[in-house]
């Protein structure tokens, strides 16, 4: 909800200023200290066993470089449940990725990642987070931002009485963008929830962009911890930051730590989440 | 209290000769109205005063005959001889000079020859006339534009509501409407102000010492008095623009005792509107009310109110806000030395929002009733006393959410109403210490009660916010219980002394310098972690987990005149200090929550700065040139919760800094039909937090930050012109009418008002887009009166 207000205000000053122009300008910007990166995402899709999994690792490049070279290698990845005492150690792909076959995941037994790289150990610990079940995913036009453009409806039902956390990402197919958000059940708890993925034009190029019968949309709900969530909410508000209603940007800081040097902390997140996905054609 | 004031009383008590008194009201001699800061002198003595905002003035001197000066920028001098041996009262009624008809008021001081004696400081006062001339965006004559031409005071950039006073922010300016406090100063997103320029009289801005009278905001107080209306004949004068049409009347009532005046101002819905062919649209309008009675020469009795609302509509959204005033004041003359004035004032700002997609409706509220009563003793020729009592009761609603349908997946849902009470007690004193040297005391006694009924949270160690160590980040704090007030229950209370002390040192007839010192209490704050303040934002009172913020300001000032009185010199220096200032944890999310203070931060603010300021007042070409040098600065070190801080707890840009601002108004009559006018506008961009790096995350770009508020958007200027045409007047017609043209940003710089980064939809690269909200544009309004 409060990603609808925020974003509401920010149309509304884009839409009424008809003086206002935008263009791409060059800015000289700040060069940050280097800074290991991870996404260790753990995605247990429902109906899977879940066994594969994959780790990225790679660092911080500066803001208008491009992002090759940029992944780590060498690294030593280990995971580890820590109610069964299970570990799994992740294999270095020479490329960034580091992957495991044999995984083993367990609704809300809590996990630990550990990170060597470069002799320094990083660690993350987090829960693996059930997810409720889609009721259904149809379309709708005038349920959205605008009253035109088509929107693509994911219902499910929230469970009662207690905090519930999500993470959704869509992609139409052909797209270099996808849209994701995390949502809470802060204001819905119970309730049979809705969440929308909607394009739409580009104002500046005028470029049609909303979904038209045929498109392919995939799509991805995550049941996510309240920390993750607050982790995202931070980086999906910061992308396009810089608005006068949006927040001031912040230093973003991951889950995996280094124990002995607080300053020197990680970007990317250890999440544990089990996920549904699907694929729409718009109609 | 009490003895505080026998204290004072007797502060200056040297009485020899017999002395009487002289009182009266100076008015406008073409319509009624009363004269604001007039000036009142004996020629020769230093006997003198200024009338006060209800146009009231008293002196006192020794029996004997002298020449009484009115004078009054923009007027006639009056020069009257007088036989002083009994208390007398005199009216005065002065007329607009027709000289010269081009006399800009921006004044530190209503009346030149009171300004370098009285110890006044950073205050500055500019007529509704001298706003009209200055261009402006879109002919929208603004009240608060014009005063950002004026040095210390600045805003947040193209299209940010609000205004910063020496550094400080939005929400410690008290901004008052014939009294009532003002929560939302901007329609339209900081398009406009809400002060329709034709129903108000004057301003004045105090940004260095305030007056005891006021209190309950660290940085600065703006003071507008509404017109009270034409009390001699009615008239009818408007405008119609390019944004929006204004209409006013004014006319005596009740056998010229009384007066009126309502004025209206709408916009022109959808005229804003990038996609007009969608259902969107935006608009605002205000409603200006005000009238008086006078009951018999001592009493008389006011009433007004103001309106105004703002309202955005796309498809599946809706949002409206605005601020209701009313006020109704009693005048009462106790004697040729007492003056006194009672007010009852209420005023609400409120909002609500629409989300049809999510099929709910949110409003949030804050209301205030308001009680003054302030007396004004003018007890001798030396010493003269102000003081009184005043108490605002606070009604909070800081958030309420409906399901507009049955099918809504939304929960009723209500962020807890607070309530509170703010009293105060005040007393000054302007003293007349020497000829060349005049001291003001002034003290202010504030207090503050936060009341039930409500229930609060208990944290553990008190700590609503703690320091996660290995994450490195801050986190609600552990929940230990809760505690309930039932209604009425003083829940926490906090009492402030606030010392205003001033002095000002003639050095010759054309030069003075002064020092002040300020302190004052705030007791509500406004919530806003975005770059500009937003409509939806919402105040918060101080309570267990919100101290009062307090501020400190130091201030020393050189006044100077030249030529023959028609330049004069500004120079002031000040060091400003605030405690308790409230500062954000990361990614802090105040929307909706009922436990604020889990996001909050204890900070302090501190800035310094020069001002010049060099004015023109006379002549064919007026103006004024104003530089000031400045910096702004937070720190929130986290000492009182553990952790770093913010920026690891160093002094870091507050997000309205700026180093340089340099503003130029001219003012050129050429000749009876034209008069034209500049404004040239350079200034340091405000800091902003520019990308540190990237890095991929769910297949994206995303960019890293590292400190807040470290970068600056660059250099803004812009220069704008305009054009008044007065057509011929014939003396005997009525209808009066008058053509502005203006183009505002007459060479198209495209200034930055933010710069945002992203990633490209289509090429996948990072880049930065800059938005520049106006660029050229012309403009013209047609004003007319008759």
């Amino acid at each position: 909800m409060k990603t609808y207000i925020t974003r509401f205000i920010q149309i509304i000053l884009t839409s009424t200023i008809l003086l206002s122009c935008t263009d791409v300008i060059d800015v000289d910007v700040p060069t940050g200290e280097p800074r290991l990166v991870v996404e260790a995402s753990i995605d247990w899709e429902k109906g899977t066993d879940g066994k594969q999994q994959t780790i990225k690792l790679s660092m911080l490049t500066p803001y208008f470089s491009s992002q090759e070279q940029n992944e780590v290698v060498g690294a030593n990845v280990l995971v580890k449940n820590l109610n069964s005492g299970a570990e799994f150690t992740f294999e270095d792909q020479n490329d960034g990725l580091y992957k495991v076959e044999t995984f083993l995941p367990v609704l809300n037994d809590t996990y630990t990642l550990t990170i060597v790289h470069n002799g320094v150990t990083y660690e993350a610990t987090e829960m693996l987070m059930p997810v409720t079940d889609i009721s259904s995913v149809d379309q709708s036009i005038d349920g959205g931002f605008s009253s035109e453009d088509i929107e693509l409806n994911i219902h499910f039902q929230d469970p009662v009485n207690m905090d519930n956390f999500y993470f959704f990402k869509f992609n139409r197919i052909g797209d270099l963008l996808s849209f994701i958000e995390p949502i809470s059940d802060e204001f819905t708890d119970g309730n049979l929830m809705k969440e929308s993925f909607e394009k739409v034009d580009d104002e500046d190029t005028d470029k049609k962009e909303e979904l038209k019968s045929g498109d392919v949309v995939t799509y991805e709900m995550h049941g996510i911890s309240e920390r993750y969530y607050n982790y995202m909410q931070i980086l999906v508000n910061q992308l396009g930051s810089g608005g006068l209603f949006s927040g001031v940007p912040v230093e973003l800081k991951g889950n995996c730590i280094n124990a002995n040097d607080s300053k020197d902390f990680t970007l990317g997140y250890f999440r544990l989440t089990e996920s549904i996905k699907g694929e729409y054609t718009i109609k | 209290m009490k003895n505080l004031l026998v204290i004072f009383m007797f502060l200056s008590t040297l009485v020899v000769a017999q002395e009487y008194s002289l009182s009266g009201v100076v008015t406008d001699a073409s319509n009624g109205e009363t004269l604001i800061g007039a000036s009142i002198y004996l020629e020769g003595s230093s006997v003198g005063g200024t009338s006060n905002t209800y146009g009231f003035y008293s002196l006192t001197a020794e029996q004997g005959t002298y020449t009484l000066v009115i004078s009054y920028i923009g007027y006639d001098t009056q020069k009257r001889t007088i036989t002083l041996n009994e208390n007398q009262k005199l009216n005065f009624e002065i007329s607009e000079s027709s000289e010269q008809l081009n006399e800009v008021t921006l004044t530190s001081e209503e009346a030149p020859q009171m300004a370098l004696k009285r110890p006044e400081m950073g205050t500055l006062k500019l007529k509704t006339k001298t706003i009209k001339q200055i261009p402006v965006v879109l002919g929208e004559i603004d009240v608060l534009k014009s005063i950002q031409t004026l040095p210390g005071v600045t805003n947040g950039g193209d299209g940010t509501s609000g205004f910063n006073i020496r550094g400080g922010a939005v929400d410690q300016n008290l901004v008052l409407l014939d009294e009532a406090i003002i929560y939302n100063t901007s329609h339209l997103l900081g398009f406009v102000s809400v002060f329709n320029a034709d129903a108000i009289k004057d301003l004045k801005l105090y940004k260095g010492s305030i007056p005891a009278q006021f209190g309950g905001r660290t940085s600065s107080v703006l003071d507008i008095r509404q017109k009270d209306g034409n009390n001699k004949e009615f008239h009818l004068s408007g405008g119609i623009g390019v944004i929006s049409s204004r209409l006013t009347a004014e006319g005596p009532l009740f056998n010229d005792k009384g007066s009126f005046l309502v004025a209206g101002r709408g916009s022109y819905a959808h005229l804003l509107l990038k996609a007009a062919d969608q259902d969107n649209s935006a608009s605002f309008y205000d409603l200006n009310l005000k009238s008086n009675y006078q009951l018999n020469g001592k009493n008389k009795l006011y009433l007004s109110a103001y309106l105004g609302r703002d309202d955005f509509s796309t498809n599946n959204f809706g949002s409206n806000y605005g601020n209701a005033t009313a006020n109704i004041r009693w005048n009462h003359v106790h004697s040729e030395k007492l003056f006194s004035n009672l007010s009852l004032i209420y005023s609400k700002y409120d909002y609500q929002i629409l989300l049809d997609i999510l099929k709910m409706d949110w409003t949030a509220d804050i209301t205030n009733l308001n009680f003054k009563y302030d007396f004004k003793y003018y007890r001798s020729e030396k010493i003269q006393y102000d003081f009184g009592v005043s108490g605002i009761y606070y009604d909070f609603h800081p958030g309420q959410i409906k399901p507009t349908a049955a099918d809504s997946p939304i929960n009723r849902y209500q962020i807890d109403p607070k309530y509170a009470f703010e009293g105060g007690l005040y007393l000054n004193a302007e003293h007349k210490i020497s000829s060349v040297l005049t001291g003001y005391y002034g003290l202010r006694q504030s207090s503050f009660f936060r009341l039930g009924d409500q229930t609060i949270q208990k944290y553990q160690d008190d700590k609503p916010v703690i320091y996660n160590e290995e994450l490195g980040i801050y986190e609600e704090g552990i929940v230990v219980g809760e505690e309930s007030f039932s209604r009425g229950d003083v829940m926490s209370e906090f009492y402030n002394l606030e010392p205003r002390i001033a002095f000002s040192y003639q050095l010759s007839d054309l030069a003075s310098v002064k020092a002040s010192f300020n302190r004052s209490a705030q007791y509500v704050h406004l919530l806003s972690n975005t770059t500009s303040v937003t409509p939806i934002d919402v105040w918060m009172p101080s309570g267990d987990y919100i101290k009062p913020q307090l501020g400190n300001q130091y201030a020393l000032g050189y006044f100077k005149k030249f030529d023959n009185q028609e330049y004069e010199l500004e120079t002031e220096a000040y060091y400003k200090t605030v405690d308790n200032r409230i500062d954000y944890i990361d990614g802090s999310n105040l929307v909706g929550n009922n436990y604020i203070e889990n996001e909050l931060l204890n900070g302090k603010m501190r800035s310094y700065g020069i001002e010049v300021l060099v004015r023109k007042n006379t002549g064919k070409l007026t103006g004024w040139i104003s530089y000031t040098l400045s910096k702004s600065e937070q720190k929130t070190d986290g000492s009182d919760v553990g952790g770093p801080g913010i920026n690891y707890g160093d002094w870091y840009a507050a997000g309205h800094d700026r180093r340089h601002d340099i503003s130029i108004t001219g003012i050129y009559k050429l000749n009876k039909k034209w008069s034209l006018s500049t404004n040239i506008v350079i200034q340091s961009g405000r800091p902003v937090t520019y990308p540190n790096g990237q890095y991929s995350y769910e297949g994206m770009s995303i960019a890293s930050y590292s400190q807040r508020n470290a970068d600056n958007l660059p250099v803004y200027h812009r220069v704008d012109v305009g054009a008044i045409y007065t057509p011929n007047k014939h003396p005997n017609k009525k209808w009066k009418g008058e053509w502005n043209f203006g183009i505002y940003n007459i060479y198209n710089q495209k200034n930055a008002s933010t710069i945002t980064f992203g990633q490209n939809a289509d090429t996948g690269k990072n880049e930065a887009t800059r938005t520049a909200i106006f660029g050229i544009i012309p403009s013209v309004t047609y004003n007319f009166k008759f």
